[in-house]
């Protein structure tokens, strides 16, 4: 089992994200897991939202139509303004990348592509590396075992259709909940074989 | 405050009229994480007190023209149900809860790392289901629980706890008998690990050595509250972590 921390207790190591200095020590912000390896310490948030990033990929629901552009929900307190030529309305789903983060916390995205009909699902943004796994491994998984399209935004909306979607959906939320534990990936393969049959 | 005048003994045989000793403080119980709507959210049960806590963002600032280029704006409303005291308490904001949410708000702002949200608004929201003394320190500790279970970075998790005097004695953690006769109440809140104070009230008269008691008494009980809003945070998790645990 990892070590939960919580905001404003001291780490041992030398985490880099997460920690705030005061001193020679270093205290975590968040309330999340500790994972210490020898080389390093890592500390992953528990909870929060998805703040943007450039080179995330994101699942985004346009809200506006603008003037050689869209204006994007992308699960975040910031907006996103997506240029595109491509046709968009109102409610149509989109997977993007984060291009650009300004110092006003602007967001712009490009290289889109529309994903129809297909079905949404939003989980918390600091639970997706856990759904990605490394190298992909968790959305391969499913992706084999449901046969379901499915694109997983780092700002914690996931789409998907074709396949086995209902079945994908409850392992992506047993993921979500799951996710600061060892042994997920065991236990995910189990549970996509069982509800096979 | 001052001491209204009572024939109740506050203090017999070394007890206080709820049986505790002088530095005992209530029963407490922390959930955390009880309302689905909220980023984060905190119930919390202190003696007889009763509240919850809710924290939204960070989320877009409105109205736009309150937004903040270089930091997020925190607000803090603390408010009373009518039902919460023995007569009915008007609903709205009132002077008192005006006060307390400014002086929670300016608290919380030292220890939330605003900066990281530009043109956000945190907003936390407590509200008192049944009040009996402290209520304050009650909302403003378990509202730190919830911005922690909003996943919002801050310095620390910060725990508030009153002291005060009553019948010539300096107490912990007071009740409400001894909050309406009794003749001093202080409530702190502070950091934890840095026992930085960032509330401090008063009300009555206490002497500088009576003060210098009171407030030590006060830190004390805020570094136990802590410790429990420690384990209710830790719990949560690891709750779900001991069903598959160590595999």
């Amino acid at each position: 089992m990892k070590e939960i921390i919580i905001p404003g207790e001291k780490v041992d190591g030398t985490a880099d994200s997460y920690i705030f200095k005061e001193g020679n020590d270093i205290y975590s912000m968040v309330l999340g897991v500790v994972d210490k390896q020898d080389n390093y310490t890592k500390i992953s948030p528990l909870t929060g939202k998805y703040f943007p990033q450039t080179e995330d990929y994101v699942v985004g629901v346009v809200t506006d139509v603008r003037r050689g552009g869209y204006n994007v929900d992308i699960n975040s307190p910031y907006d996103a303004y997506l240029a595109s030529r491509k046709r968009y309305k109102e409610g149509d789903v989109v997977f993007a990348k984060v291009a650009d983060v300004n110092e006003v916390r602007s967001v712009s995205l490009s290289f889109d592509r529309p994903l129809m009909d297909g079905e949404l699902l939003e989980i918390s943004p600091v639970k997706v590396p856990r759904v990605i796994g490394k190298n992909n491994s968790m959305v391969t998984l499913l992706k084999e075992k449901t046969q379901s399209d499915i694109y997983v935004g780092r700002n914690g909306r996931i789409w998907m259709r074709g396949g086995d979607v209902i079945k994908a959906q409850k392992a992506i939320l047993k993921i979500e909940r799951e996710a600061h534990t060892d042994g997920l990936t065991n236990r995910i393969t189990e549970f996509l074989n069982k509800a096979g049959e | 405050m001052g001491g209204a005048k009572t024939d109740i003994e506050l203090i017999k045989n070394g007890k206080r009229i709820d049986g505790r000793k002088f530095d005992e403080l209530r029963p407490i119980k922390i959930e955390v994480g009880v309302l689905k709507r909220a980023d984060g959210s905190c119930y919390m049960e202190w003696g007889k007190n009763k509240v919850l806590a809710a924290v939204y963002g960070p989320r877009e600032c409105f109205p736009k023209h309150t937004q903040n280029s270089y930091k997020a704006k925190l607000t803090y409303r603390y408010n009373m149900a009518p039902f919460s005291t023995d007569d009915r308490k008007r609903p709205g904001p009132d002077r008192r809860s005006t006060e307390i949410s400014k002086v929670s708000r300016e608290a919380l702002e030292k220890i939330v790392f605003l900066e990281y949200f530009p043109r956000t608004a945190i907003n936390v929201f407590v509200e008192v289901l049944q009040a009996d003394a402290g209520t304050r320190c009650v909302a403003l500790t378990a509202a730190s629980v919830a911005l922690a279970d909003a996943g919002i970075p801050m310095r620390d998790v910060i725990t508030a706890c009153a002291a005060g005097k009553v019948d010539d004695e300096i107490v912990l953690d007071l009740c409400q008998e001894e909050d309406n006769f009794g003749s001093a109440d202080l409530p702190i809140a502070i950091s934890p690990r840095t026992g930085m104070i960032h509330l401090m009230q008063m009300d009555g008269i206490l002497t500088p050595e009576e003060f210098g008691k009171a407030l030590d008494f006060a830190t004390k009980g805020c570094l136990k509250v802590h410790e429990m809003q420690k384990k209710a945070l830790k719990d949560k998790y690891e709750k779900i972590g001991e069903d598959y645990g160590n595999e």
